[in-house]
């Protein structure tokens, strides 16, 4: 065989793995992705075409040799051939010529495509099928479903093993720290995170039972690290007498009126992730593009991790 | 008549050029009646805005990030809401980009706060390990230039009734309106108002007391913009 | 009488080769900072912290476009504008004063801008528009240097002997013509210092400062039926001219078809600019105009195969020569990536590979094969030729062409694998979803995996700057080479071992 065919299909060989690899390195392949897979079409109908036709013409160099009638003029010693127009290039130009033509009166039109449209039976048909999927989840799917969605959307913040980063964002392996439950006992808090605007009330507003007077700053202390250790440790009776009341005296928090600050529940994440939410650290936005499936899988991901 | 045009430069000129045009005309003008509407929600820049909107273009971040959401669930679920054209009504220049190196941020005031923006443009790879977006030290520094800001907003007020100090409808129904000073020392004044919004969020103490002295840092700016990208 | 050799004028050429050799140096040395700044960050601040914000990728990137494509490409056009036209045209610059000192001027008022250019842009001063970055004052210095492009040719053209244009200068014109248009169109801006406030204040903030005439998609779809044919008539049309002339002359071929070459002239000028769309596939540009811009793209194969098949079949029978000359090489091997880069093009043009392509490094792969493979060594194999015509002396070293060519050659290589397989990766990875219907990755995921490919790119890049140094050794060397005879310049350039 001729040493350059050789080349070319070992050339095109290369490329169609080096292809291969970044379809695999995607993980999950082409997925029956129509776009995938026309994308790697396309890039193997590259390489193929580009490779075979310039072969083609340099097995002309090789072998062929140069003729036909000259033009009358010169250009700086340039002459010019009166040939005819290769064949399958004029064939191809013309038929695309047409193709172009046929498409844009009658093709495109006719096939009202729009963007917009083919989105919405994409988004449609991925609904559809993972609604089906998620009715099934529970339990530790559900967890590994979280794990999913955390990865994906909070761990830019977080940090890939939830710690917060060295304090930038909140650290997720444990409920809250000592900083986060002093400020909020100092200056109170409204960040919805009863899914409705409930706030809690600031230092003026606290009264220990015990003591019948306002909670001290020893006392906060005291409190904040009860809480922020787990609800063990010092401060317990502080607990008892100022917060227990709305909290619940294990701190697990009580329906529509104080959330769990021992530890955190589906819902508590949930209506973060529904309202954001702004304190010692620092300010967690929102996150409305998450169905409700996602919210209560990460929920439940982000309370498994602190149990 | 090739050979003819080939001998009369002139008359060859003649035909390259309408060639070349007459693609213009027919792509380009039909959409310009259209495209420059706003949709409801769209509100122009404020002072402060606009003067981090030059900072990300003093600084290119468009060469890295763009701003448009294809209409992709991959996308949509990444970024949110595809884009519409009416959204970018008030963009100019555009900054949809051509090279995603980092990550679309036509949203990003949507799933990004001011302090991780603070964090993040310090040191990126502090952040989010493995990134490899440069640190925009010096912004902390720099101070920004609401002057030149301020300029642009009455230029494309006067030459494009880009509508500042007038009402403009909202998703929810409500009206906003996007004050612009009447001089520049009012223009000022209202970027310090909001760029004191801003530094209160922040950690960073030189920004901080750049701001309680009336001084704006550029990444107090530039962070207005980024909240502003909705 | 009509045989004796007309004294061309190089003296304009010369500056311009200088400049094309020395801003390619520039642009392709950032480029390859630029490389390894994405693949080894820490190099954004290899000059220290403190100039980092002059050394960073972001701030970097529009110089490397801009050396490369207004130093570099641009400079590469008209040396060889002023070496060619004078040829084919069959007149001297020395026959006319006037023009002798347009190109003079030409050549001085485009030193002014380039280095008011380099300032700018190191300041940070732009307008974020890609290949479009300058602000108003140097829009206007840029438009007087085309203008006095503009006059040089026609103004040859006006006192040529030869009756008939060549191929050559059909390009050439279309070249002038084409950026004169779009560049008028698209830096449609409205100082801001023309604005009067209230308080009566005016000429507020920065007196450089703009803004776009065009707002939004309307700005985009200006910016990119400006940025599709700025490529079309800086990177396609003139090195199309180029390649016209320097083919045939170097190896002594007639052109294979006249009508081949008038076919594909027309059909370009016809074709490409419809294509621009297919920048903004999937955007909020109407449907229709993307659709236009997909069907253009996918025929334009055509008229831009005819070109580099024309050249590939002048050299038809000639292997002899492709196999013994450098120069011939590095000609036909610009016409294959010519030719693989508007096949990739189109395909990549195609609405549902864009989806993938679009905003990857697919795309980076595909600008480089047609630069660094088409655009840089046309320009190269011009001045090479130039050079010995020019100097009157032989091309210092062709072993050093000769590596040059291969070290080169498996830069550009390097360069558009890694950056395939980078970009069709990346592209892929940010449309999976996982079993469970959510993305599979976080962005970040999708940019760590890339490292690989980035430093492998770097490598390639940096092999073919190396090559382009040994490039600007060899024609610096060739002026002090063997001096030659005018008969051993008819065809094949003479050089030494
Ligand atoms: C009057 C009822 C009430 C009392 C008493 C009360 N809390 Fe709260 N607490 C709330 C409510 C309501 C919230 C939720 C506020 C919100 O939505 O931001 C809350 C929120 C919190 C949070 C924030 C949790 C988080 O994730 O940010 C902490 C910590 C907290 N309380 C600790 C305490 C401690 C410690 C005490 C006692 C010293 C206390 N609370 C007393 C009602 C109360
Ligand atoms: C832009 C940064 C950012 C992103 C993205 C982010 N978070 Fe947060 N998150 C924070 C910050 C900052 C805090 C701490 C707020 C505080 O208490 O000061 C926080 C706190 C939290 C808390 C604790 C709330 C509490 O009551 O103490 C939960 C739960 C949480 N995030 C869940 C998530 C989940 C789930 C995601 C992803 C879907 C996510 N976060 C994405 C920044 C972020
Ligand atoms: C070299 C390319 C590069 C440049 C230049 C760059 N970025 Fe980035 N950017 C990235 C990468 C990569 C990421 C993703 C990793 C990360 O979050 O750091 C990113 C992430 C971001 C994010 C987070 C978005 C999100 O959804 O997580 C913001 C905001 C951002 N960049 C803003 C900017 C601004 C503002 C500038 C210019 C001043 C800039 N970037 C310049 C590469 C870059
Ligand atoms: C038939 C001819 C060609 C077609 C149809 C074509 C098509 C395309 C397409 C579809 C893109 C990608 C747009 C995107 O998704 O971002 C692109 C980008 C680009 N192409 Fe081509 N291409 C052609 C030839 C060339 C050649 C020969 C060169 C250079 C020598 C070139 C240089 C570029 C450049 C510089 C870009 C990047 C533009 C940007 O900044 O986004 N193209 N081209
Ligand atoms: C030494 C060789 C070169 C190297 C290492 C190099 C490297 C780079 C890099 C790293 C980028 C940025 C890509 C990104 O956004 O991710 C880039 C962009 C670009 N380069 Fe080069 N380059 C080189 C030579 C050239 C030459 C010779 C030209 C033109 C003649 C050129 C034209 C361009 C263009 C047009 C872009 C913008 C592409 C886009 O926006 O899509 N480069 N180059
Ligand atoms: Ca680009
Ligand atoms: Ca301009
Ligand atoms: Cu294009």
């Amino acid at each position: 065989m001729n040493k350059l065919y050789l080349g070319g299909i070992i050339f095109t060989a290369l490329m169609l793995l080096f292809t291969y690899m970044s379809v695999s390195g995607s993980e999950g392949g082409l997925h029956g992705d129509i776009v995938n897979m026309l994308a790697v079409a396309g890039a193997v109908a590259l390489i193929i075409i580009t490779v075979f036709v310039v072969i083609k013409y340099v097995r002309q160099m090789q072998t062929d040799t140069a003729d036909g009638q000259l033009a009358d003029e010169k250009w700086d010693g340039i002459g010019e051939y009166l040939n005819e127009l290769p064949m399958g290039w004029a064939i191809m130009f013309f038929l695309l010529i047409v193709w172009g033509m046929w498409y844009f009166t009658v093709g495109y039109p006719l096939n009202a495509y729009s963007q917009i449209g083919e989105y919405n039976e994409d988004t449609a048909a991925h609904n559809t099928k993972f609604e089906a999927e998620y009715a099934s989840i529970t339990g530790d799917r559900l967890v590994e479903m979280g794990e999913s969605v955390f990865l994906a959307e909070c761990k830019v913040c977080h940090g890939i093993n939830a710690d917060g980063i060295e304090g930038k964002a909140a650290n997720l392996n444990k409920r809250i720290e000592a900083k986060s439950v002093k400020l909020v006992i100092a200056n109170g808090s409204n960040n919805k995170l009863l899914g409705v605007e409930m706030p809690m009330p600031d230092r003026n507003g606290l009264f220990n039972a015990n003591t019948s007077a306002l909670i001290s700053d020893a006392e906060i202390d005291t409190v904040a690290s009860f809480v922020a250790n787990g609800m063990t440790g010092a401060g317990a009776d502080v607990f008892a007498g100022v917060c227990a009341s709305c909290h619940g005296s294990d701190g697990k928090g009580v329906d529509s009126v104080a959330p769990n600050i021992a530890s955190f529940t589906p819902a508590l994440v949930a209506n973060v992730l529904a309202h954001g939410k702004k304190g010692a650290i620092g300010e967690m936005p929102k996150f409305d593009r998450l169905n409700a499936k996602q919210k209560e899988a990460v929920g439940a991901y982000i309370t498994n991790l602190s149990k | 008549m090739f050979h003819w045009l080939e001998k009369h430069p002139f008359f060859f000129a003649v035909g390259i050029f309408v060639t070349i045009a007459f693609a213009g005309l027919v792509e380009i003008l039909p959409n310009f009646a259209q495209a420059s509407r706003p949709v409801i929600g769209t509100a122009p820049y404020s002072t402060l805005e606009l003067a981090g909107r030059h900072v990300y273009i003093k600084n290119s971040c468009n060469a890295c990030h763009s701003q448009l959401v294809r209409p992709f669930k991959s996308e949509t679920d990444r970024y949110g809401h595809y884009s519409l054209s009416g959204e970018y009504a008030y963009d100019r220049p555009f900054l949809w980009g051509s090279k995603r190196t980092g990550p679309d941020l036509m949203r990003v005031g949507n799933y990004r706060t001011t302090d991780w923006h603070e964090n993040h443009m310090k040191s990126p790879s502090g952040v989010v390990p493995g990134s490899i977006m440069p640190a925009y030290t010096w912004m902390f520094k720099n101070k920004a230039d609401i002057n030149t800001a301020y300029a642009e907003q009455l230029t494309v007020s006067q030459f494009f009734s880009t509508p500042y100090n007038k009402p403009v409808p909202m998703k929810d129904g409500s009206t906003k309106i996007v004050k612009m000073g009447a001089s520049t020392a009012e223009a000022n004044a209202l970027a310090l108002a909001e760029a004191k919004v801003i530094a209160a969020d922040m950690k960073d103490q030189d920004v901080k007391d750049a701001v309680a002295n009336g001084q704006i840092p550029e990444i107090v700016a530039l962070i207005a913009y980024m909240n502003s990208l909705k | 009488m009509e045989n004796r050799p007309l004294e061309y004028d190089y003296t304009v050429a010369k500056m311009f080769m200088f400049t094309t050799i020395a801003l390619g140096i520039v642009g392709m040395l950032i480029g390859v900072i630029l490389a390894f700044e994405l693949a080894f960050p820490g190099v954004n601040t290899i000059l220290g912290q403190g100039l980092a914000e002059f050394t960073n990728y972001s701030r970097l990137r529009p110089l490397h476009t801009d050396a490369v494509i207004f130093g570099f490409t641009l400079s590469g056009i008209w040396a060889t504008w002023y070496y060619v036209g004078q040829r084919v045209l069959k007149v001297s610059m020395a026959e006319s004063g006037f023009l002798m000192f347009i190109g003079k001027l030409h050549f001085v008022l485009y030193m002014v801008v380039v280095v008011a250019v380099v300032a700018s842009l190191f300041l940070g001063i732009t307008t974020s528009k890609e290949y479009a970055e300058f602000e108003w004052p140097i829009d206007i210095a840029v438009v007087v240097v085309w203008v006095l492009f503009g006059v040089s040719i026609f103004g040859l053209i006006g006192i040529r002997r030869e009756k008939s244009l060549y191929i050559s200068i059909w390009y050439y014109i279309a070249t002038f013509l084409g950026i004169a248009m779009l560049y008028l169109f698209n830096n449609m801006e409205i100082p801001t210092m023309l604005a009067t406030n209230a308080a009566g204040e005016s000429g507020i903030g920065n007196w450089w400062h703009s803004v776009s005439m065009y707002a939004g998609t309307n700005d985009a779809l200006v910016e990119w039926w400006y940025g599709h044919n700025a490529v079309a008539f800086g990177f396609t049309v003139p090195i199309v001219a180029m390649i016209y002339y320097f083919l045939p002359k170097e190896s002594g071929q007639a052109i294979y078809s006249y009508k081949l070459s008038l076919l594909s002239f027309w059909g370009l000028m016809f074709v490409y600019l419809w294509a621009g769309g297919h920048h903004l596939l999937y955007s909020t540009v109407p449907d229709w105009m993307q659709t236009m811009g997909s069907i253009f793209s996918v025929i334009l194969i055509l008229p831009s195969w005819g070109s580099a098949i024309n050249m590939l079949l002048t050299m038809k029978g000639e292997w002899q020569q492709v196999a013994a000359s450098p120069l011939i090489k590095f000609m036909v091997l610009g016409s294959t990536f010519y030719m693989f880069s508007t096949l990739e093009g189109p395909i990549q043009a195609i609405k549902s590979v864009n989806a993938i392509a679009h905003f990857t490094d697919w795309i980076v792969g595909h600008v480089h094969d047609g630069t660094l493979g088409w655009v840089g060594f046309m320009i190269m194999a011009a001045l090479y030729h130039m050079a010995p015509r020019v100097f009157k002396r032989e091309i210092y070293s062709k072993s050093l062409m000769v590596s040059q060519f291969w070290i080169q050659t498996l830069g550009v290589v390097l360069y558009f694998t890694s950056m395939w397989i980078a970009g069709i990766t990346q592209g892929m990875m940010w449309r999976a979803h996982d079993e469970f219907g959510n993305l599979a990755y976080s962005f970040i995921d999708t940019v760590t995996v890339l490292h690989p490919y980035y430093a492998i790119r770097g490598v390639g890049g940096l092999l073919y700057l190396v090559g382009f140094l040994m490039f600007a050794y060899n024609i610096y060397k060739t002026m002090s080479a063997r001096p030659v005879e005018e008969s051993e310049l008819q065809n094949a350039s003479p050089m030494g071992a």
